[in-house]
């Protein structure tokens, strides 16, 4: 079976899961939230500080939400030990991470999506005229964020601590795409809206070094 | 190995680090502008290439444990990511104590300071990540796959905060144009001093790490026995 | 001679470091041999 295919099996066993539930998407939402109210009490969101800082507040509040939605991607499996039904599959093993990484992508923008326009009315920035590239932004930083969270998550679920283990090794690794979102979603609130084109070539430059690096070595987490 | 053998090594670490500051201290040439502070480029700025070097070291023996599967290379892996951190615990220390009576303050979000120090946390949760894993195989696995990640995230990271810090005002650091041909020359004296003290680290951490699997391999028989 | 005190600070503190990280790896290495000599005892006398 083709690697694509098989990873679109693998999302749409992962949807099923969770729209049963809809436990992680939830609990994201709320906390991020609870993140962004948190926020305006450090300082002052009326300000004309606010649309410099706004941003790079709300993508600290994505990666903090990430590191904990991403957790039960291998966690949820070993409950009842499912992963090693899925290894059995016959598929390539890769494409269970890309399965997954596609999941958690679709989750992770869908709750940012609807935080959007949340963040937006609470700290007064204007988001429709730039909606078509500030989506891009998202798309490209959640992304990176997916894909090296999910990876990260393969191998915290096989560590000791490992709700504490997970932000630890995804944060640091994360600092790129966190600058290069932030810094694009700031350009684009800006009030000459201008999407800086250095930022989205990293983006794109750490999106695709993280799903190769994924695709050449991510099964090596997946044996038994 | 024995106990002489590891003061022979001991000692040889001490006489290179001590060849290399008497050619930093006495044989370099006085800066103008910084002065005396000034030499403490000669074991900063090398010891962020030696930091590289062992983590490029430890890069190349992840990959090569994926591909092989010989303990041996792990082992290598954890020995270069370690001695790297303690190379880049040498580079954040001695970067402020140039950066106080040069410019003023101890720290700055500088563009190579900030990368410096991520790298430098990077590595460390590479090292937590191992502490974490109790199963031999498990942990040379995702520490192998973890570090390759981590080494591919290097130049992202050093772009990144490069662009980021670039964009931003901030105060224009001097960094003393062109070099002296002399300050090349005690610079490379100094690297490859240090070069050699990471090679001797390294072999040291990696008996260490092939000493724990014996013993991990013989306690696992001992419980098989008994 | 100014500065003279953060030049020495510095050298101390890198030669320092990489003294006693290996210190540090000598004494780990220590103990292992200890674990090994006792594990050999044991597995013998088993």
């Amino acid at each position: 079976m083709g690697l694509a295919r098989a990873a679109a099996i693998i999302l749409s066993k992962e949807l099923r899961a969770e729209f049963r539930t809809r436990e992680l998407l939830n609990t994201t939402v709320v906390f991020v939230l609870m993140v962004i109210v948190l926020f305006s009490f450090t300082f002052d969101p009326t300000s004309a500080e606010s649309r410099r800082f706004g941003p790079g507040l709300l993508w600290l509040a994505f990666l903090f939400a990430g590191s904990l939605m991403l957790q039960p991607s291998f966690t949820r499996e070993q409950a009842n030990d499912t992963l090693a039904a899925l290894r059995l599959a016959p598929i390539p093993p890769v494409a269970i991470l890309f399965g997954k990484i596609l999941t958690n992508f679709i989750f992770l923008l869908f709750a940012e999506l609807l935080l959007l326009p949340v963040f937006a009315v609470f700290y007064g920035l204007h988001i429709l005229p730039v909606l078509g590239r500030l989506l891009l932004v998202f798309a490209l930083g959640t992304l990176g964020i997916t894909t090296a969270g999910t990876v990260f998550s393969a191998i915290s679920s096989q560590a000791r601590m490992r709700e504490l283990l997970l932000p630890l090794l995804l944060l640091p690794a994360l600092t790129p795409v966190l600058i290069a979102s932030a810094e694009s979603t700031v350009g684009l609130l800006g009030d000459e809206p201008a999407l800086p084109q250095v930022w989205t070539v990293l983006l794109v430059a750490s999106d695709i070094v993280f799903l190769t690096a994924t695709w050449l070595i991510g099964e090596y987490l997946l044996e038994e | 190995m024995n106990s002489r053998g590891n003061w022979a090594s001991t000692l040889a670490v001490a006489a290179l680090i001590g060849a290399a500051g008497y050619a930093a201290l006495f044989l370099a040439p006085a800066e103008r502008t910084m002065g005396l502070i000034q030499r403490i480029f000669y074991f900063h700025v090398p010891s962020a290439w030696t930091g590289f070097v062992a983590f490029f070291i430890s890069f190349a023996a992840s990959i090569a444990y994926l591909l092989r599967r010989r303990p041996k290379w792990d082992w290598l892996a954890v020995a270069g990511a370690e001695v790297g951190v303690a190379f880049f615990t040498c580079v954040l220390v001695t970067g402020p104590i140039w950066a106080k009576p040069v410019w003023g303050i101890w720290w700055t979000w500088d563009a190579r300071l900030t990368s410096t120090f991520v790298l430098w946390i990077l590595y460390l949760s590479y090292l937590i990540l191992r502490s974490l894993v109790a199963d031999p195989e498990r942990r040379a696995v995702t520490s192998a796959v973890f570090g390759i990640f981590a080494f591919l995230d290097v130049p992202l990271v050093y772009f990144s905060i490069w662009w980021w810090r670039t964009q931003h005002p901030q105060p224009v650091i001097g960094r003393g144009g062109y070099l002296d041909a002399r300050m090349y020359a005690v610079l490379f004296v100094c690297w490859a001093a240090l070069l050699g003290v990471m090679a001797l680290l390294i072999h040291h951490r990696y008996q260490l790490e092939a000493l724990r699997y014996e013993v991990d391999e013989m306690s696992i028989e001992a419980d098989r026995r008994s | 001679m100014k500065n003279l005190e953060s030049l020495m600070a510095a050298y101390l503190l890198v030669w320092g470091i990489l003294f006693v990280y290996h210190l540090s790896v000598g004494r780990r290495l220590a103990r292992l041999q200890d674990d090994v000599k006792r594990l050999k005892e044991k597995l013998g006398g088993a």
